[in-house]
């Protein structure tokens, strides 16, 4: 089925994916991260010893079926390319301010958007963080960034993320050898086969309409093109009629267990470094992982940098904290991001910086 | 809504060559505007020119002119 012939199908996509994350969030994902790219990584992270923050272990199915559902529907469609060669080691340290600048807000642009249907101010707030720093990597484009050319290379090579993937599943479903939390975010999820469903689901249709947060934007600074644009729409309408239905919608900043914090010029500043290194790398978290499952194993490094990334943030205390309720004075604690955090944003755009103005077009050739 | 028409679709090897496309374009006066890249063409999301069938010539000689090397060169509705 072609998705992307018209915008009514665009947003039928959407609302598929839209579907897929309010199944998850009724079936057991955390409050408001019923599908978050930056959040499960971490998690994943946390469940191969990456990292050793006890409350966010678990190797998520969604980021393995991701990525099997992008390869298995790119093979059959006749659409993978293996693809290699656009500076690899620039595009894993994207991946790691990725990574960090989303464990600072708390979610990655697609957890903003589903947070944002949730009511959460604080996501609204961070939403100008990430269209400026989109806008940051668009003057970038325009003033010829470039990561250079990738190439064609042997078909094994794309493959070898999704054989990863089918890995940490094969370990997941069949050792214990993976950690897993018992409490926190970690021990909240959906049933393992309805969230690996979910996940090829939602990779294979992100696969067929090109979803992506950054590019979204970018195409709509660059062109005035509300293509993929019209798939998030899609997808936040359904959240947003989830969130109202089961009582989920709560319009507030410091609402306590959704896993956000208040701290608005981080939230700005966190988004913003992701949407620069977004539109540095050719797309989202999310579209990292598709790309990744088509065959590119230059976005296959830059989610092994969002992987290194994710627990950098928990081993060097960068990650922030989410507002909760005191469970003895029942007060609210509001969350924070601690001053390594702030460093290291800070540093991040600094870096975003760098490589956009000293990667130019004009000296590859 | 806008009625589809088969036009001449440009593709790049990386978003910077699309970048100076346009520039060399606007600056050469040469038919034409950036577009994602259509997708049927390709499962990538980068962009492309888009441009009349009958602009094929010009924009082939101000391409090498300027050295920007195509990708390919398609004809689709667009």
């Amino acid at each position: 089925m072609n998705l992307s012939d018209s915008k009514k199908k665009l947003a039928l996509a959407g609302v598929i994916c839209g579907v897929v994350a309010a199944c998850l969030a009724w079936f057991g994902n955390p409050a408001n991260m019923a599908f978050c790219i930056a959040c499960f990584i971490r998690d994943t992270a946390g469940a191969l010893g990456l990292h050793s923050a006890e409350t966010v272990q678990y190797a998520r199915p969604e980021i393995i079926g991701l990525v099997l559902g992008a390869f298995i529907i790119s093979v059959a469609t006749k659409e993978y390319r293996s693809t290699a060669g656009s500076s690899p080691m620039v595009r894993f340290v994207l991946g790691m301010i990725l990574a960090i600048g989303s464990l600072v807000f708390l979610g990655c642009p697609l957890r903003m958007i589903i947070r944002m249907s949730a009511g959460d101010l604080n996501a609204w707030v961070a939403l100008i963080g990430f269209i400026l720093g989109v806008g940051t990597g668009v003057f970038a484009l325009k003033k010829g960034f470039s990561l250079g050319r990738a190439h064609l290379t042997n078909r094994v090579s794309g493959g070898i993320l999704p054989a990863l993937m089918l890995g940490v599943l094969i370990l997941a479903l069949g050792t214990s050898l993976l950690k897993s939390s018992t409490s926190g975010p970690g021990s909240m999820h959906a049933p393992i086969l309805l969230s690996l469903a979910g996940g090829l689901i939602f990779g294979a249709v992100a696969q067929k309409s090109r979803m992506c947060f950054a590019g979204s934007i970018r195409d709509v600074i660059l062109m005035r093109n509300f293509d993929l644009l019209t798939i998030i729409g899609g997808f936040f309408v359904v959240m947003l009629i989830f969130n109202i239905a089961t009582g989920r919608f709560v319009p507030a900043f410091d609402t306590p267990g959704v896993i956000a914090h208040s701290e608005h010029l981080w939230n700005i500043l966190g988004m913003y470094a992701v949407g620069f290194a977004a539109v540095l790398a050719g797309g989202c978290p999310l579209r990292q992982l598709i790309l990744a499952g088509q065959g590119s194993s230059d976005s296959a490094v830059t989610v092994l940098g969002m992987f290194a990334g994710a627990a950098a943030a928990h081993n060097f205390g960068l990650a922030a904290s989410g507002t909760a309720l005191d469970t003895e004075t029942q007060e609210l604690v509001a969350g924070t991001v601690p001053m390594n955090g702030k460093v290291a944003v800070i540093l991040c755009i600094i870096v975003c910086f760098v490589i956009a103005f000293m990667n130019k077009r004009s000296e590859g050739k | 809504m806008r009625k589809k028409e088969l036009k001449l679709v440009v593709t790049f090897h990386t978003t910077a060559d699309a970048m100076a496309m346009e520039k060399v374009c606007g600056e050469k006066k040469v038919p034409g505007r950036l577009i994602p890249v259509p997708r049927s063409i390709s499962a990538g999301c980068g962009l492309s020119w888009c441009a009349p069938l009958d602009a094929r010539e010009h924009i082939l000689e101000v391409m090498k002119e300027t050295s920007i090397e195509e990708e390919a060169l398609h004809e689709c509705m667009v």
